[in-house]
């Protein structure tokens, strides 16, 4: 079958996804830690589809996403590179056309999507500080020694949950110790942690933003119930939460890449070899000039595939590479 | 000859074709430090207090890279360049703050420009700056007509549509011609608008090389520079209270001016991480702006951090958007 590859590597999780011509998953999406190591995770993910393969599949199309996606688009030979708004948006979409809201809050980034009629008119993405993201909810959960899918079963169980400082997380993780020494059960500890983490978000990632139901809650946070009933709570509506929620970036740029594939002939898929291939990485500070970029460099053997990280681009590999300085 | 160092910083952007036609004109030779890259920022960091801003930090940098090479330093002491407004009070401390962190300063020409009471003008800074060289009463005028001769052409380059750095380095040619026109909408090129102080906008290094971004995106970017003063005084002149900010004027009076304009089909905010004046002008300029006209708007903060990846994400994002707008 003609099949699409959607990647998305993040910070936290490395997400694949196969399509089938109708944009249905061909397998279960994958979702895998990316614990410092995308290259590790990406292969992983790439050895445990082609293990899955018949002999009539046939990848036509990739796309990735994420804050690795010029990385993963290398390695891989993308069809596709596009960022991860635009690959949440197409996802939501699919899944429900009349969207007018994404709230997408992974690892260590939050953002907000406006849709109208199914184009995208608004967005926001956290700033520098990454307080209210998964990252947070997970060392809390460490913690209280609760395991993460337990914590928001638990927050449901709240009588009265308690009032907790959201504006940072060093202060939220300082009032909670505070109320949990003052005698408030872990439920009330936990629901109000969910509620100061909305109002975080509304006021800094939503703010100044036109949230109208229908809403798609995505993103691995997502499957927390309860941030969705802190959410629904907070915007007076009913949230949606797709099946595929901590995946859908991985499926909006398998989306991406089956359009893609209508408008060009062939893939640039290198091959499922790409899962084993050894790759070398390596970073070195160039020393042209005072700005001492620090450039990374992707090996293939002896082969550089790509190189980034320099301001000028004298290291590019596609242009004219500065020789001279390639002797350093 | 006299060397009259002038550091590439702050209000280096909106008057240095006055001040180098002035010096030059006196017999002095007008030496600029380097454009900004690591080691001038670096510098700035280690030596500024941690308080102040980017800009001003980079500031010290740009005075470090002068030492030993300059027998004066241009750093005048601006507080006001109209009536009733002022320059952000970090530029007014200037001089002490330099005096205070960095040994060894060569000696400053720290003339006070202080025009709020409607009394001053620069043929007075000027002629102050001209006695401390020692010049006579007929150069000293001489070299005033030369510098505002100088000042008025590249004013008028700028609303003529040329961006500040192509009407500092001659590219505007001699007399101001027009800029070639701006792509009509619809043509699958974006018209954005680019707000933010000028000394951040235009500095490649800490801007993260902005403006050449969202040219190879497609984008035609204008800045407020292109907007006559009489123009921003009157847009800004609409909000309910008078600003008292110069520059925040600026910026709030363009984006007015360029909300009434259909062409553009965007607007970016970019803006310092700790930036007083801005953490309130950044705030009107949004809200009011989207009461003018649903215009997509993105602010974009920048800090001494040199990630690009979250820029680019945001930018790609943003021109997606607005592509996909134009088409729906």
């Amino acid at each position: 079958m003609e099949l699409y590859l959607g990647i998305d590597i993040g910070s936290v999780s490395t997400n694949l996804v196969l399509l089938d011509p109708l944009g249905e998953p061909y397998l279960a999406p994958l979702y895998l830690r990316t614990q410092g190591q995308p290259i590790k995770a990406l292969q992983k993910g790439l050895a445990i589809i082609r293990d899955q393969l018949g002999k009539g599949d046939l990848v036509c199309g990739v796309g990735a996403t994420g804050s690795a996606r010029q990385l993963a688009g290398v390695l891989v030979g993308a069809d596709v590179v596009k960022n991860e708004i635009s690959a949440h948006a197409v996802a939501a979409l699919r899944i429900l056309p009349e969207a007018r809201t994404v709230i997408e809050i992974g690892g260590q980034d939050s953002k907000i999507i406006i849709l109208r009629d199914g184009i995208v008119v608004d967005f926001a993405m956290n700033t520098v500080c990454a307080a209210g993201t998964g990252s947070f909810l997970d060392q809390q959960a460490f913690r209280l020694n609760i395991p993460i899918d337990e914590f928001g079963a638990l927050s449901g169980q709240a009588c009265t949950p308690v009032r907790i400082a959201g504006r940072c997380t060093v202060f939220a993780e300082s009032d909670m110790i505070h109320k949990q020494q003052m005698g408030h059960t872990l439920p009330d500890i936990v629901a109000g942690l969910c509620e100061a983490m909305v109002r975080n978000y509304l006021n800094n990632v939503g703010k100044g933003k036109d949230i109208e139901p229908p809403i798609v809650f995505q993103g691995g946070v997502a499957a927390n119930q309860g941030m969705r009933a802190a959410l629904e709570k907070s915007l007076q509506a009913e949230i949606a939460v797709p099946r595929y929620y901590n995946v859908m970036g991985a499926y909006g740029a398998a989306l991406l890449a089956r359009d893609q594939a209508r408008e060009q002939v062939g893939t640039g898929f290198r091959g499922w070899q790409v899962s084993t291939m050894p790759f070398q990485q390596r970073s070195f500070e160039c020393k042209a000039c005072p700005n001492a970029c620090e450039v990374i460099e992707i090996k293939q053997e002896r082969e550089v595939l790509a190189r980034w990280g320099d301001r000028c681009g004298r290291w590019g590999i596609t242009g004219e590479a500065d020789q001279a300085a390639l002797q350093h | 000859m006299v060397k009259v160092g002038i550091p590439r910083g702050l209000l280096y952007y909106s008057y240095f074709p006055l001040w180098r036609a002035f010096f030059t004109e006196m017999g002095a030779e007008v030496v600029v430090s380097p454009e900004t890259n690591k080691a001038v920022l670096d510098a700035g960091l280690r030596s500024a207090l941690d308080e102040t801003c980017l800009p001003v930090k980079l500031f010290f940098g740009h005075v470090l890279a002068l030492i030993g090479s300059v027998d004066y330093l241009l750093v005048p002491r601006l507080i006001s360049v109209e009536p009733k407004a002022y320059i952000c009070p970090k530029f007014m401390g200037l001089p002490d703050m330099l005096r205070a962190r960095i040994p060894n300063l060569p000696p400053l020409i720290d003339v006070d420009v202080d025009f709020s009471r409607g009394t001053g003008n620069w043929e007075n800074v000027l002629s102050s700056m001209g006695r401390l060289l020692a010049g006579d009463r007929r150069l000293i005028r001489q070299a005033c007509r030369s510098a505002q001769a100088a000042q008025s052409l590249f004013q008028e380059q700028l609303e003529k549509g040329w961006l500040l750095p192509e009407a500092l380095n001659g590219a505007a040619g001699e007399r101001g011609t027009e800029r070639p026109a701006p792509p009509p909408p619809g043509s699958g090129r974006l018209n954005i608008a680019l707000l933010g102080h000028a000394y951040n906008i235009y500095d490649e290094y800490i801007s993260m090389n902005l403006i050449e971004r969202l040219r190879s995106m497609g984008a035609q970017v204008s800045t407020a520079d292109l907007v006559p003063q009489s123009v921003i005084d009157e847009q800004a002149g609409t909000l309910p209270k008078k600003l008292f900010w110069t520059l925040g004027k600026k910026m709030i009076g363009a984006a007015f001016a360029f909300c009434d304009i259909r062409q553009f089909d965007g607007m970016i905010y970019l803006s310092s991480f700790g930036c007083g004046p801005e953490s309130l002008v950044g705030e009107l300029l949004a809200r009011w702006a989207k009461r003018r006209r649903d215009i997509p708007f993105m602010p974009l903060t920048i800090d001494e951090h040199t990630g690009a990846a979250g820029l680019v994400t945001r930018l790609e994002a943003f021109t997606d958007m607005l592509l996909r707008r134009e088409k729906g």
